[in-house]
């Protein structure tokens, strides 16, 4: 057995609420560096919101994050990114009116003398990390809302990875992709996994959970079901525990879990 | 709890109904003006509220912005509050029937004040316009007889501006039949707003070519954009320029030459004369027993009603001595910047 | 492609705003043709660039409060308000501190209505951004708020004459810089063009980008070094009137010469006014940071929030922005009118809207340009100031100036939808 590695992300007893209702309730999850963890469940079994917590959209009731073993005071997107935190949002969260380079540095432009924009600069930039993943795209003064669904796929996965991301959430990243650019976001997840980065993975897909995940955290009514190593259970052991909530004998029971099936 | 909570209640209620009927006492006199905003109305409802105190009696107001809807709600608004006489300052004098109407019904005396209401049991006070009109006409025809004349008028929506106008021109008609005066533009100022006015002017003064001999603007507001725009041109003081109402800033002008008339409406005399009448009125007298009243039918409807017509004054740099001595304004405001042995009155 | 409409591509330049020049020379031309050779004068065209500056300064402003998905009601009031202060502050409280005709009034009476303008401008924001209510209920209530405030600073009556040095802000024979300065500006406005291109040529190089061609430069800055320096020459054909030479002469103890003296006017005060706001307006909107956080906002405000950027302070100081901009139109108008009066700017925030509109922003947000906007002010200002000069009267011009509004936006819009961008 490996020694326990200090986790990349440690999230402990993290709860949030919207009016009464408990979007999240006493979630723990870790994550380790090079893995990717996968956060499934039904629509509005909180995965997003922990997400967004972790991303720092939202900000947490109660709970800790830690972050390489130290805590982590997560208050707006701007401390997440300071930590190394990259989102790349279900709705791809891209300004639709500007340019690629603009999206890329939003919130981050590089400037030039006296405080200017650096446009020269960050196109050159963005040109660079768009090469390595779409080398066919060319449209780099076009704005956003003119481009394709992949192209603003690619978009928001360069924005992701152009900062030294060292913790990467992905929100339902092949939802709207054909199954070659899905083979090209699995490669990429690889590539990230090799160095070192720590991925979220949330999906609908079971498939894709099984192929890229190396483990998995299951959510529902926004507690944790249970969190298993993808190698320890099956297909079938997982939908049980999306949709009943039976933890089975292979995964670490969280407090969402209705009952330990044999 | 619940009782006293309701006790409670009941005195509050019961000292309103009280206090309400203790003003009863005296008479009320409510007044509904079109637009407060204007500079002018605020000395017309100082010289109305200090004859309704003098009397006793309750002054009670509502501004309808500009709205004659809005009037028509004002004016039943103030029948509700127990106006025993309604002073309106009509926006619409049109529109303003049906309230005017359910007033008389309900035996309220209504005085139409400065603005014509055509209903023959309302009482008519104005300063006469059309005569404001030809004042204003008069007084640069004194200086110019002859020449090419621009007419600075009001806002178009504004039927006033029809009667300055008309009155400007029965005055001119002559010279124009005769050809010694040429109408070279004519404007309408929207909202009667000084900067419209001041870029009509300008653009009037490019088409003619700066060859003009003289301004009929309708009021002092419009004279001062178009005496700006002539300033522009270096032809101010050199060009007669007419306004009213007697704005501080136009006797100014004129005690500096670059006006030639204000027609002055003592504000102050037209409110008072308006708050003794209504008292009259509400005690009973018959509006035929107001003294000084005529009959007077000259609207677009030709209904004959009884009126009181004020005489206004038009002011020029030969008299301007009368709106200092009436209290209207200081001296070392109409003289300020004058040079001094210009003129008499600024020594 | 054809080789004009290839070249033409190679300039980079933005095919709407060629259009709206475009359309602008043609109405120009169209009055100076009906008005019998009127329009098109030195004299008239001096007077529109004055009679434009002001809803041009605030037209600048607006583009930024509708790209982020706001509107600003109460522009007009502001300037109204604004006006009455800054009136009252040089007739009145100056005068009793410092004496009149002190040269130092109009610079204190000026910074005090700019003061004045950016908080009435943080205050609206402050109440738009932190609180969530939305801006056309608070800048509606902002309208009669300041238009009441307006009436209430001397109780209605209009503040006349105002400071000698201040009416110098409205234009007029004193009030503008005369022949030599006009030449410097244009001069130095023609360089900063070259510059500018030559600049951004040698950073595209560095990056190794493709360039325009030489050709295309060298067009440009032909282009805009004739068309400034051909607007110069224009305001320096507007001499001043005679009675101003006379007044001059006198003062100088110069004879005038039989011919007459000729004095240019040259570019006006407030129309460098504006040009300054154009172009420092401009540079905010699309070279800082700032600039680049309000299209993003009015693009995807969520995305914003998301990339970190604090977008409720972006918003308020776009509102501070525009409070300053129409307290620096206020100062023009009452300079222009040698008045402050309190309906100064009544129906302002309509006319700014519609220049901005009409200058390419769109009322959905995310999309605007300055110079458009500037561009809408004077076209809508070119058709009243036309019409009075061909003698159609102010409720026909009403009918006109909708018309031509709804038409511009009507075409803009179907412009957009057929070519499928967004730029």
């Amino acid at each position: 057995m490996t020694a326990p590695r200090t986790p990349l992300v440690e999230m402990r007893d993290i709860s949030l609420s919207f009016g009464g209702i408990h979007a999240v309730d006493r979630v723990s999850i870790d994550l380790q560096p090079g893995e990717v963890m996968a956060l499934v469940g039904h629509n509005g079994a909180g995965k997003s919101t922990l997400a967004k917590i972790l991303s720092g959209a939202y900000r947490r009731d109660s709970g800790t994050i830690a972050v390489r073993g130290e805590e982590a005071a997560i208050a707006n997107p701007r401390d997440a990114k300071r930590y190394g935190i990259e989102t790349i949002y279900q709705t791809l969260a891209l300004a639709e009116n500007v340019d690629t380079a603009a999206n890329l540095f939003l919130g981050r432009e590089l400037q030039a003398r006296w405080g200017t924009l650096d446009d020269i600069a960050m196109e050159a930039a963005a040109r660079k990390a768009m090469g390595r993943l779409n080398p066919n795209f060319q449209r780099f003064k076009d704005p956003v809302k003119a481009l394709s669904g992949g192209q603003r796929q690619s978009v928001a996965i360069a924005r992701a990875i152009l900062f030294n991301a060292q913790i990467l959430i992905m929100d339902e990243p092949t939802a709207a992709l054909g199954p070659q650019e899905t083979a090209q976001v699995g490669d990429l997840i690889k590539q990230l996994k090799a160095q070192g980065i720590g991925i979220f993975l949330i999906s609908q897909d079971i498939h894709d959970v099984f192929d890229l995940a190396d483990r998995v955290c299951v959510m529902k009514n926004g507690r944790v079901v249970g969190t298993a190593r993808i190698a320890d259970v099956g297909e079938d052991d997982v939908l049980g525990m999306i949709i009943l909530g039976k933890c089975p004998a292979g995964a670490i029971p969280g407090p969402g879990a209705t009952e330990r099936s044999q | 709890m619940r009782r006293l909570a309701t006790a409670l209640l009941a005195y509050v209620a019961l000292s309103i109904c009280f206090a309400a009927a203790a003003e009863a006492k005296g008479k009320v006199v409510g007044v509904s003006w079109s637009n407060f905003q204007e500079e002018r109305w605020k000395t017309d409802e100082a010289a109305i509220k200090a004859v309704v105190a003098a009397d006793g009696d309750k002054y009670i107001s509502a501004d309808a912005q500009s709205s004659a809807q809005k009037q028509l709600t004002d004016i039943e608004s103030l029948i509700a509050q127990g106006a025993n006489a309604l002073i309106v300052l009509a926006q619409d004098s049109s529109a303003i029937a049906p309230a005017v109407q359910k007033a008389v019904d309900e035996g309220i005396p209504v005085i139409g004040y400065d603005r014509l209401i055509e209903n023959p049991n309302a009482f008519y006070i104005t300063f006469d316009n059309k005569e404001v009109g030809r004042m204003q006409a008069r007084a640069v025809f004194a200086v110019k007889p002859a020449g090419n004349y621009v007419f600075i008028k009001g806002s178009s929506a504004d039927p006033n501006a029809n009667f300055l106008f008309s009155g400007q021109m029965e005055v001119l008609k002559d010279a124009i039949a005769a050809g010694t005066i040429k109408n070279v533009g004519e404007a309408y100022t929207d909202g009667w707003l000084p900067a419209n006015a001041q870029r009509n002017m300008e653009q009037i003064l490019t088409k003619t070519g700066n060859k003009v001999d003289a301004v009929a603007a309708s009021n002092d507001g419009t004279a001062g954009g178009a005496i700006a725009a002539l300033a522009a041109q270096g032809m101010a003081g050199a060009v007669p320029v007419s306004g009213q109402d007697g704005d501080h800033a136009a006797l100014n002008r004129i005690a500096l030459g670059t006006q030639t008339v204000s027609v002055w409406k003592d504000a102050r005399a037209l409110g008072k004369k308006a708050a003794e009448i209504a008292t009259l009125l509400a005690d009973g007298k018959k509006m035929s027993d107001i003294a000084g009243a005529v009959k007077f039918s000259g609207g677009p409807r030709k209904i004959e009603m009884s009126s009181l017509f004020l005489i206004p004054i038009p002011i020029t740099k030969d008299n301007l001595d009368v709106v200092i001595d009436a209290g209207w304004i200081k001296r070392d405001e109409v003289c300020q910047g004058v040079k001094p042995g210009t003129i008499k009155v600024c020594g | 492609m054809p080789p004009l409409a290839r070249f033409l591509r190679s300039t980079e330049l933005d095919t709407r705003m060629l259009g709206m020049v475009g359309v602008l020379l043609a109405i120009w031309i169209a009055f100076h043709v009906l008005s019998g050779g009127l329009f098109l004068t030195p004299r008239n065209l001096w007077n529109l660039s004055v009679q434009s500056s002001s809803v041009a300064i605030m037209a600048t402003g607006m583009v930024l409060v509708i790209v982020t998905r706001n509107i600003d009601l109460s522009i007009g009031s502001m300037l109204g308000f604004n006006g009455m202060v800054m009136g009252v502050i040089q007739t009145d409280l100056l005068p009793k501190l410092l004496g009149f005709e002190h040269p130092a009034t109009w610079m204190l009476t000026l910074a005090a209505g700019l003061v004045l303008g950016v908080v009435l401008g943080a205050l609206q924001g402050c109440i738009i951004a932190y609180l969530g209510i939305p801006a056309f209920i608070v800048t509606l209530g902002g309208l009669l708020v300041w238009r009441g405030a307006a009436w209430w600073v001397t109780s209605g009556q209009t503040v006349a004459p105002l400071d000698d040095r201040f009416t110098l802000l409205g234009g007029g024979p004193e009030g503008s810089i005369g022949a030599t300065w006009s030449w410097v500006f244009g001069l130095i406005a023609c360089a900063a063009v070259i510059l500018s291109l030559a600049h951004s040529r040698a950073r595209r190089r560095k990056f190794d980008f493709p360039l325009r061609p030489m050709r295309a430069e060298v067009f440009l800055s032909a282009a805009g070094c004739v068309l400034i320096l051909a607007a110069v020459a224009v305001a320096n054909a507007y001499p001043w009137p005679i009675g101003s030479v006379r007044r001059y002469a006198e003062a100088s103890h110069i004879a005038i010469p039989d011919g007459g003296l000729f004095i240019a006017h040259g570019i006006a005060i407030p129309v460098l006014i504006a040009i300054g706001a154009g172009v420092v307006m401009t540079f905010l909107a699309r070279r800082t940071r700032f600039g680049r956080y309000v299209y993003a906002i009015g693009g995807n405000p969520e995305a914003a929030e998301l990339a970190g950027v604090n977008t409720r302070w972006v918003i308020v100081k776009v509102f501070m922005l525009m409070g300053l901009l129409a307290a620096i139109a206020g100062a023009i108008s009452i300079a222009r009118l040698n008045a402050a009066t309190n309906s100064e700017g009544t129906l302002a925030e309509l006319l700014v809207i519609a220049a901005a509109v009409i200058g390419g922003t769109s009322l959905a947000g995310g999309i605007g340009s300055v110079a458009g906007a500037m561009l809408g002010a004077v076209l809508m200002q070119s058709l009243q100031s036309g019409m009075v000069l061909l003698g159609v009267d102010t409720p026909l011009q009403n009918i006109v100036v909708g018309i031509v509004l709804v038409g511009a936006v009507g075409i803009d819009t179907i412009y957009r939808r057929r070519t499928g961008s967004g730029s």
